[in-house]
């Protein structure tokens, strides 16, 4: 066992952890309800929670995420454990509930288990010794080797590549998600979703639904971390700090995600829940356990969204080298901090409705509850008063990511800096008054449509000016189209398509009929890969050596562009031909009358292209760091500073401070200069182990 | 001791602050009660938490230039004052989106409550907030003493706001009939007292882990910590303050 190659041995522990904990479970559900469910919550629950333990143990031993996730599962267990004896003690008759704990159980113990998570991986030592008087080293040196990414680091571009690891994992989880219900509506009629088939309690159709949401709420944590991980990445060094400002803080936001995802994934075992990732009361007031996990496991990707955001403006504001004037900011870094100051305000608003309807089921507190004067509009404001402004999170730093790339491949100045870096700032605030535009069809006040409308269509006008910028950028350039590039070249043109078929359905009149159709899942497709996945690659790709010192494979890379980019079309144009003819969206079946058979197929197909094209990129990636061309130098001939030093970054960053002398952007220019490496160039002082102060004890 | 002439200077303005606080208080309850206007209600409250903000959270501090350098201890302390008051806005939303519940729930309506019990733990809460900015001027000075015995009111008072509130105030409510469950009435209280209950929480927490350390001598020359958790303290004051009237001044009262 101790020569086989970690990840195999994980593998192999996860799968024996997942057996044990089925029997654990299933002797419970014999135990208490004196018959076995073999497709129970129960002996799945403990299943999912075993595996995913084991395979950290198997990969890193008990350190660090293991130790984490070990905390979590008896965290878990306590807590619920507690509840119940409360209840018991209390005479409550249905102790333990339909699977083994009650409601209440399960959430205080996936409250405990969060909490002990943090404890167990460490993240808040410091903080627990400056509580206590004492003082720590002010850096932390990371180990070498990868083991570094399995536990607790406080360097910006540890964190920032476990935040996009981490959004990798979802990724595939989710799209492994997509898949199966995408098969499933392949042909009309059920095939193998029927109503007999029976797993985690769900009938087939109920599974449906449970997958369908939580594809829409895993992409969207796995987004989000994804935007972290390439903000933490990049802004400090772009910025010229040796790290973020706050690192601590930085690593506690990182790992709050972590046990949020196992809850996710928790919510799919206990029951699912149908409501779609939007979790719109009174559906979800009664949807089963599972709608509970993921209310509390978007609560805690949310507190990993706020603090990550928070650090980010600290740094921006705080930390840049000499010189960089706020005119002289990279383009990305505006687009951070714009999304940052979405992030760090309105994501409150969805952790708040959210908890509100937590308290409406634990408690009985009747916010949302008509019957008991409550008002299901109400959670759709607080709702969508983030989740609109979300979606430009989403886009922001994507966007950033086009306009911070393009002159490095086109060989010319960036047209516009001015005006592209306040349309950022001008999306991020017109972004927040149009969130009742979800609303069109939900009952709100008729006289509050048209506002909305208008605001609406008015964030076109910022992203236009984006538009502007960038063909004007693309115009007479010394083009190359490296990988790195043709993503970027793929996002201005699918986000182009969602951008175009944003406006229809912010006129009211459309709206109206288009709400709730296939047409809106092509859209928001569109610009959720236009604006983030699509320049997320391209960063993958641009960022990759400087990461690891080798570049991905660039043949692959190519096929994986232009295997996704095609197939992509087909199903998003897919979707909104069929919902324009009426295709209802998060339905598990549709009337074969409808014709819609052939399309259907023919999206599965597409997805599972797109699907194939992401595999061959993980192979791609993982292949490459330790394998790929070597690549040390400015492999792309950047003027960015980050490309002035060897790859990989040395740990903090820049031994010798640079100072800021020129514009960023003025490729193609004689004797412009960006920056200058210069020993007086910043008061950072060059970084040592030693505590500032000596520990009091 | 150290007694500077500024440290006098500025013990009296946090003295003259808490007066004009005191005051718009009383008017406040006496507006309420005479002839209720919400307008009226909304400007003494804003005009209580401007005091608040600028004088006793010193806001202007955000502005405070000093020569960029990672390892200088003002420098330093300037980054965290600027990650606390991002962190006082994120949460500020949270209270907002309360507040944005309890209008739609309940419009001009509120809480049948007593309404002088209320002004009671409004009362401990603000006394509260002016002995804490004594302790905090006088750790600035170096005067440890002084900062302990103060701070150590402040975590009484707060206390028994704390206890006052979520032990009195509630139980009372329940025996009324107004409870979670009992409707929009009930419902939006438990919240609005909840989560400003568990911000006074983590408060006392804060106080405590200062004072402990405060006595240890480690805030005598870098006393950032305490200026910290006085802000936060402070801001669970502001935050009251607007909850208070909205919980048990405006409007007339429903069950």
């Amino acid at each position: 066992m101790t020569n086989m190659n970690p990840v195999v041995k994980g593998l192999v522990l996860l799968g024996v952890a997942a057996a044990i904990g089925y029997g654990i479970g299933l002797g419970l559900d014999l135990l208490i309800s004196g018959s076995v469910n073999y497709n129970g919550s129960v002996s799945a629950a403990f299943a999912l929670l075993l595996a995913v333990t084991a395979f950290f143990f198997g990969v890193y031993g008990y350190r660090g995420i293991t130790r984490g996730l070990v905390f979590q599962v008896v965290g878990t267990v306590l807590g619920g454990l507690f509840i119940s004896g409360l209840r018991a003690l209390m005479g409550s008759e249905t102790v333990f509930g339909t699977f083994f704990f009650s409601e209440p159980a399960w959430v205080f113990g996936a409250l405990v288990g969060v909490i002990s998570f943090i404890f167990g991986v460490g993240v808040v030592r410091d903080w627990v010794q400056w509580a206590r008087g004492l003082d720590t080293a002010e850096h932390h040196e990371d180990p070498p080797g990868g083991g570094k990414y399995f536990d607790v680091s406080l360097d910006h571009k540890v964190i920032g590549i476990q935040y996009t690891v981490t959004a990798l994992v979802l990724i595939a989880v989710g799209g492994t998600f997509a898949l199966i219900f995408r098969t499933e509506l392949a042909a009309s009629q059920l095939q193998f979703l029927t109503t007999t088939f029976k797993l985690f309690n769900q009938t087939g159709p109920q599974f449906y639904n449970t997958l369908m949401s939580l594809h829409g709420i895993i992409m969207i944590i796995s987004i989000l971390l994804g935007v972290s991980g390439i903000m933490n990445y990049a802004v400090p060094f772009l910025v010229g700090a040796h790290d973020m400002a706050f690192p601590r803080l930085n690593a506690f936001a990182y790992w709050v995600s972590v046990p949020a995802s196992v809850l996710l994934l928790m919510s799919l075992v206990l029951g699912g829940f149908d409501t779609g990732w939007t979790g719109y009361p009174p559906l979800s007031a009664r949807a089963p356990v599972g709608m509970q996990m993921f209310f509390l496991g978007v609560f805690t990707a949310g507190w990993s969204s706020i603090l990550g955001s928070l650090n980010v403006i600290a740094t921006v504001v705080r930390m840049r080298a000499k010189g960089m004037s706020a005119m002289r900011l990279p383009i990305f870094v505006w687009a951070s901090v714009a999304t940052s100051i979405i992030a760090l305000t309105a994501t409150q608003l969805i952790g708040l409705s959210f908890q509100l309807v937590m308290f409406q089921r634990l408690f009985g507190m009747g916010f949302f509850d008509a019957a008991k004067g409550g008002n299901p509009v109400l959670f759709q404001h607080l709702f969508w008063f983030y989740s609109h402004p979300a979606v430009y999170v989403f886009v922001l730093p994507g966007l950033g990511i086009i306009s911070e790339l393009l002159p490095v491949f086109v060989r010319k100045p960036l047209f516009g800096y001015r005006w592209i870096a306040m349309s950022s700032l001008g999306i991020a605030l017109v972004g927040f008054t149009v969130w009742a535009h979800h609303m069109f069809t939900s009952g709100m006040n008729e006289y509050l449509r048209v506002p909305f409308m208008y605001s609406t269509l008015l964030v076109a006008v910022p992203t236009g000016v984006k538009f502007f910028s960038w063909v004007a950028t693309l115009w007479g350039g010394k083009i190359e189209t490296p990988t790195p590039m043709l993503f970027v070249l793929g996002a201005i043109v699918v986000f182009l398509l969602g951008g175009l078929t944003g406006p229809p359905n912010a006129a009211i009149a459309l709206d109206l009929h288009l709400h709730d159709t296939y047409f809106i899942v092509g859209h928001f497709h569109d610009t959720i890969f236009g604006g983030f996945v699509f320049p997320f690659f391209a960063a993958i790709y641009y960022w990759f050596p400087k990461a690891t010192g080798r570049r991905m494979n660039e043949f692959w890379g190519k096929v994986h562009f232009w295997l996704m980019t095609p197939s992509f079309f087909v199903l998003t144009l897919g979707m909104m031909v069929v919902g324009l003819k009426g295709m209802r969206r998060r339905i598990v079946d549709y009337d074969p009358a409808l014709g819609f058979d052939f399309s259907h197929l023919v999206m599965t197909i597409a997805a599972f292209l797109i699907a194939l094209s992401v595999l061959i990129f993980f192979i791609n990636l993982f292949y490459s760091i330790k394998k790929g061309e070597k690549a040390e130098g400015n492999l792309w001939n950047s003027r960015s500073p980050e490309w002035q030093v060897p790859s990989p970054m040395p740990v903090h960053n820049y031994d010798v401070p640079f100072e800021v002398v020129g514009e960023p952007y003025d490729y193609g220019l004689k004797d412009s200069k960006y920056i200058e490496f210069s020993p007086n160039g910043s008061k950072h002082i060059e970084f040592t182990t030693k505590p500032e102060v000596e520990p009091h004890h | 001791m150290v007694h500077t002439h500024e440290n006098r200077s500025m013990l009296g303005q946090g003295m003259l602050i808490f007066v004009y606080l005191a005051v718009l208080t009383a008017l406040e309850f006496f507006v309420a009660i005479s002839f209720n206007s919400v307008p009226l209600l909304l400007v003494v409250a804003l005009v209580k938490a401007v005091l608040v903000v600028y004088y006793y959270m010193h806001v202007y501090k955000l502005s405070l230039e000093s020569e960029i350098d990672d390892e200088a201890y003002d420098y330093k302390a300037g980054t965290n004052r600027l990650g606390l008051w991002l962190f006082l806005i994120s949460d500020t939303f949270v209270f907002a989106g309360l507040m944005v519940m309890r209008v739609n729930l309940l419009g001009l309506s509120r809480p049948a409550l007593n309404q002088v019990l209320g002004l009671a733990v409004t009362a401990v809460l603000l006394i509260s907030s002016y002995f804490m900015n004594r302790g905090e001027t006088l750790i600035h000075n170096g005067d440890r003493k002084g900062f302990l015995t103060n701070t150590a009111v402040t975590f009484v008072l707060g206390l028994g706001f704390l206890l006052g509130v979520v032990l009195v105030e509630w139980r009372l409510a329940i025996e009324e009939g107004l409870t979670p469950s009992s409707g929009p009435a009930g419902a939006a209280f438990f919240m609005m007292t909840g989560m400003h209950a568990f911000h006074v929480f983590t408060g006392l927490i804060l106080l405590a882990i200062v004072w402990v350390n405060g006595r240890r001598g480690l805030y005598d020359v870098k006393s950032y910590p305490v200026e910290a958790a006085a802000v936060y303290w402070h801001f669970v004051d502001v935050v009251w303050i607007f909850f208070y009237p909205a919980l048990y001044l405006i409007g007339t009262a429903v069950h």
